[in-house]
């Protein structure tokens, strides 16, 4: 559905995509990966005709230099946070954008409802909560319903009842079978998201996975801190390194260092020490 | 090239407008202003028993030429500016919109706003002078405001490409000031001052001063009102009798110029510009 | 705006028709009793020419010719009154004169007279007369390089006459009336457009009184000749209203004087002029109101400003450097684009801007009047550093109603270094504008058209600004309308 061929975006001297080639098959969700700075974002904007590139990008076999309406058709775009004409209201943002996207007027209403934002149609956007804000961008860019949804971290600016409210609508409109490209640096989202994970570093594409297989290949690593009573912490300490776990006091408690997809196995082993775990937390 | 794309773009401008505290302040000192001169007339008219439209219109010559440049120029500066600063800009962009259908549309929609707003203070100004039989020719008065317009239009033109070249709406606000104390009093004053140490021939005088869209909206006004130059002297006179008839169309030419290049400087920079 | 004028002068023309078709019948009626049968016999007969009826009359006889066209030239060469019924024409053939009058004591009343030849050498005209006390009365002469010529004719009477020139360029144009070495000459009640002048040239003690001359190039030009009465007159749209050249002793009174435009067009011009008396005149948008060069030229002679108007013009007074002993007093100079100009730079101080403790009154007068006497306690000074530079260098006025000209007198102001010297002063202003008295020829502006005009102005406005709320709100309507 989208294919980046040979993408190199130059600021000056500095290169921010580097001959790039990415392949976004129909129905399916690409997850970019990487720190700030990896040029995730520059690939969005020249995906959306706002940058000039050398390379060639299409959306659908549409060209985005040479039918650059026509690939922006297929193309619903959340941005990291929308910026809004304040002074709007919710409808009459949604009317002015179905109006430009040429999706008839009665998307909107079902759209906003889609959304959860059918009761606040009237309220001026500047008005909104950030993830009221957020859900009203995922609304606009489903407007038309395109058969592609590009999303510059979605959920970055988000508390976490919202993220995970957001992420719900996502997976659902995913389930309805959109073509989905995304950047994110939050585990969980691609989890939950992607099927594959693209990971950049300095403008280049590192290597692909599943997004199963991400947090192994970089070798995520959480640090959970338990909470022990005091005169066991020495105890724990030497069970949790007779375990091959890397582990050290902190205050009233340990913190463990453990591989993503292991954070439960601390409190096996402590377990089985017979250590009460009173709470544990995620660093 | 998408018509109710461009015409959706415009009514938004248009909403803008009627939001935009700048804007509003400037026509409300517009209608302000306009009422003020026409009182004036009256007075006088009530002395002279006679209509002194020439006066009023020559008071509002001079009125329009320090209101609107500021006026347009400012709006016009902000347009493209304002939205990049905001974010806005690169959203809209992001949708399936070409830039020229952008650009167009936000220029006819700030140009019907210009065009309301001079409506709006040449038309309550007008009802008044009417009501007290102050008013003279209705076709000079249509024609002022004709020529008001297409003044604000080169204006709007020159802030576009303000717009178009600067990413801060301060920056071009800033600039589109200069460019308005050039155009008004800097333009003028200097060429005043080149005529009177190197005693410039007419000639040149009448064209270096025409390259200043506000002198040809003033002599263009004038020509309406009065059907001659000869109110500018030697210069006026030079130019009724070197061009004659041919000199609407000369005016005409000159400002659709300055209308169409700025505009087109503009959407040129607008539509290379790759740092959305 | 022309195409207003034009509508005027229609209107006038055609009521002058109306006036002249009611009072003819009465006139012929009185007028007629010398010799009624004369008539009876010529109308029997269709193929009489009119000069014969002419050859044939005694002297001191009254023809009256019915209405038809009569061929030109005429020659009319005894005392003979010559009346028109129902405005026969008298048709030149496009050349020479239409109809010469060589004999004293010649009325010609009644005609429509057209196609003269265009000679300006010539001199061909409409009507040509060279002995005295001729009375041409009531005529409309068309189609004529000169309208009216008389020569040598002194005594005589011109009134009532409607004078319409050739469609020419105004260098090509003859002299709508032009009365040479004619003393004691009635110019009265006649309308003139489309030709050069109204001339006046060696005829002392002529008046002209109730005339309205339009669309010429010097309304009326009064020229080496002294002792006139210019009364109720309109001058309007010509390049000059009224120039007055060489001459001693002239009242202007109560004229209205419009919209003279052109190069070097004046309200009224004075050259060489002396014992000028101007007295309740409206001059009124003209380039410039009055244009006054080496006048008075005699010693011990004044040129005397009453009680005149000097409204909308780009100047009002417009004096060489030169002017002296030219009194003012209770003129109203209001909203002139500059009310005071001295031609070429310098001042006017040796004048009068007051006498017997009165000056004028200026629009643009600053000063107050505390002691409530309506005489400003401030003498009004014209110094404007702007008005100063165009004195000096006409070619800035193309500066003229720019922000940029205010901004230097402003400057001025501010910076008093830079201020310039004073033009003039009138000690004494008047606070209150005097009461004028009526001219001939005001006019009320076609207000039903303006509101119309102006309405339409803020409509257009509203619809426009509308144009961006309206439809959002109708789209809401139908999203309320769906249930959820």
């Amino acid at each position: 559905m989208i294919e980046f061929t040979d993408l190199t975006k130059r600021y000056g001297k500095f290169t921010a995509v580097d001959h790039l080639t990415l392949h976004v098959p129909a129905r399916g969700a690409v997850a970019l990966w990487g720190v700030n700075g990896a040029g995730k974002t520059t690939m969005i904007k020249c995906l959306l005709g706002l940058l000039r590139f050398d390379g060639r990008i299409t959306v659908d076999g549409c060209d985005v230099r040479r039918q650059g309406r026509a690939a922006r058709q297929r193309i619903g775009y959340v941005p990291q946070e929308l910026a809004f004409y304040k002074e709007m209201t919710t409808y009459d943002m949604a009317e002015f954008y179905a109006r430009l996207k040429d999706a008839p007027t009665t998307r909107i209403a079902t759209v906003l409802e889609q959304v959860g934002l059918g009761e606040h149609q009237d309220k001026p956007v500047g008005a909104l909560s950030g993830g009221m804000k957020q859900r009203l961008a995922l609304g606009l860019a489903l407007l038309a319903d395109p058969p592609v949804l590009v999303m510059d971290e979605p959920t970055s600016n988000l508390d976490t009842a919202a993220r995970s409210q957001l992420l719900q609508l996502l997976v659902e409109v995913k389930a309805a079978g959109k073509t989905i490209l995304f950047t994110s640096h939050r585990i969980e989202e691609v989890e939950a998201l992607a099927d594959t994970v693209a990971v950049m570093e300095s403008g280049r594409l590192h290597f692909t996975c599943s997004s199963g297989a991400l947090a192994q290949r970089i070798g995520l690593r959480t640090q959970v801190k338990f909470m022990v009573p005091g005169h066991q912490i020495d105890l724990a300490l030497d069970i949790l390194r007779g375990d091959g776990l890397a582990a050290r006091r902190n205050g009233v408690g340990v913190i463990v260092d453990v591989a993503h997809g292991e954070k439960a196995r601390p409190i096996h082993a402590l377990g089985r020490a017979n250590i009460e775990v009173i709470d544990f937390e995620l660093e | 090239m998408n018509g109710k794309i461009i015409w959706t773009l415009a009514q938004k401008e248009l909403r803008d407008a009627l939001h935009n505290r700048w804007f509003l302040l400037y026509t409300i000192a517009f209608i302000g202003l306009s009422l003020a001169l026409s009182y004036m007339s009256l007075a006088g008219a009530g002395i002279a028993g006679f209509a002194g439209f020439g006066r009023t219109a020559a008071s509002l010559i001079n009125l329009v030429l320090l209101i609107i440049p500021l006026m347009a120029l400012t709006v016009g500066a902000q347009s493209l500016a304002h939205e990049q600063e905001q974010g806005t800009l690169a959203y809209l962009l992001a949708q399936p919109v070409t830039r020229v259908e952008v650009f167009i549309g936000k220029y006819l929609g700030l140009a019907l706003s210009l065009l309301a707003s001079l409506g709006l203070g040449f038309g309550i100004a007008g009802v008044v002078l009417a009501l007290a039989n102050g008013a003279g020719s209705p076709m000079a008065y249509i024609s002022l405001v004709g020529q008001t317009f297409l003044l604000s239009l080169t204006m709007l033109s020159v802030g576009f490409l303000v717009s178009a070249l600067t990413k801060r709406a301060g920056v071009a606000i800033g600039i589109g000031l200069f460019l308005w104390l050039t155009f008004v009093f800097l333009g003028d004053l200097g060429l005043m001052g080149t005529a009177i140490t190197m005693r410039l021939p007419v000639e040149q005088l009448l064209w270096l001063s025409l390259l200043n869209p506000l002198q040809v909206f003033k002599m263009a006004a004038i020509l309406d009102i009065n059907a001659t130059l000869d109110l500018l002297g030697p210069a006026g006179i030079y130019a009724m009798q070197e061009y004659g008839a041919q000199l609407r169309g000369v005016f005409l030419m000159l400002t659709a110029l300055w209308i169409l290049a700025p505009a087109l400087a503009a959407y040129m920079r607008f539509r290379l510009r790759g740092d959305f | 705006m022309r195409l207003l004028s034009q509508a005027r002068v229609a209107g006038s023309v055609l009521l002058l028709l109306l006036f002249s078709a009611f009072t003819l019948p009465l006139r012929a009626s009185a007028s007629g009793q010398v010799t009624p049968q004369t008539v009876a016999e010529t109308t029997q007969c269709g193929h009489v020419s009119l000069q014969a009826m002419i050859d044939e009359a005694e002297a001191g006889d009254t023809l009256v010719v019915p209405a038809g066209t009569w061929q030109a030239p005429i020659r009319i060469d005894k005392p003979l009154t010559l009346e028109g019924q129902a405005w026969p024409v008298i048709r030149g053939d496009g050349s020479g004169n239409v109809v010469a009058i060589t004999a004293p004591n010649v009325t010609l009343r009644g005609f429509v007279v057209a196609g003269s030849g265009k000679s300006l050498d010539r001199e061909d005209s409409g009507i040509r007369v060279s002995a005295p006390n001729a009375v041409i009365e009531n005529n409309r002469i068309e189609d004529a390089l000169f309208g009216i010529y008389l020569e040598r004719a002194a005594d005589s009477v011109v009134r009532g006459n409607t004078i319409l020139g050739m469609a020419l360029p105004i260098s090509r144009r003859g002299d709508g009336l032009k009365i040479f070495y004619s003393p004691n000459t009635l110019v009265e009640g006649n309308v003139m457009r489309d030709t050069r002048d109204a001339i006046l040239w060696y005829s002392p003690y002529s008046v002209v009184r109730h005339n309205d001359f339009a669309d010429g190039r010097y309304g009326l030009h009064l020229m080496q000749s002294d002792h006139h009465l210019i009364e109720e007159n309109v001058f309007r749209n010509n390049s000059v209203g009224v120039y007055v050249m060489y001459g001693t002793s002239f009242e202007l009174r109560r004229n209205l004087i419009a919209a003279n435009r052109g190069p070097s067009g004046y309200g009224v011009g004075l050259k060489e002029a002396s014992d000028v008396l101007m007295e309740g005149n409206r001059i009124v948008g003209n380039r410039a109101g009055v244009y006054s060069d080496s006048s008075p030229l005699r010693p011990n002679t004044t040129v005397t400003y009453r009680n005149n108007l000097f409204a909308y013009n780009e100047i009002g007074l417009e004096m060489l450097p030169n002017t002296q002993n030219n009194r003012f007093q209770e003129n109203i100079l209001l909203d002139n684009g500059e009310q005071v100009n001295v031609y070429g730079g310098g001042d006017l101080t040796r004048n009068e801007w007051a006498f017997d403790g009165r000056g004028n009154y200026w629009s643009d007068y600053a000063g107050f009047d505390a002691n409530g006497d309506a005489i400003g306690d401030l003498p009004y000074i014209s110094k404007s550093l702007f008005d100063s530079l165009i004195g000096v260098q006409p070619e800035l006025r193309l500066f003229q109603l720019s922000p940029a000209s205010d901004a230097l007198d402003l400057a001025a102001k501010a910076f008093p270094l830079f201020a310039p010297q004073p033009r003039m002063s009138d000690p004494a202003p008047l606070t209150q504008p005097p009461a004028l008295p009526p001219t001939p020829g005001l006019e009320s502006p076609p207000t039903a058209t303006n509101i119309v005009v102006a309405v339409a102005m803020v409509g257009v406005a509203l619809t426009i600004l509308a144009a961006g709320l309206r439809r959002s709100k109708r789209q809401r309507r139908a999203i309320s309308a769906q249930p959820a």
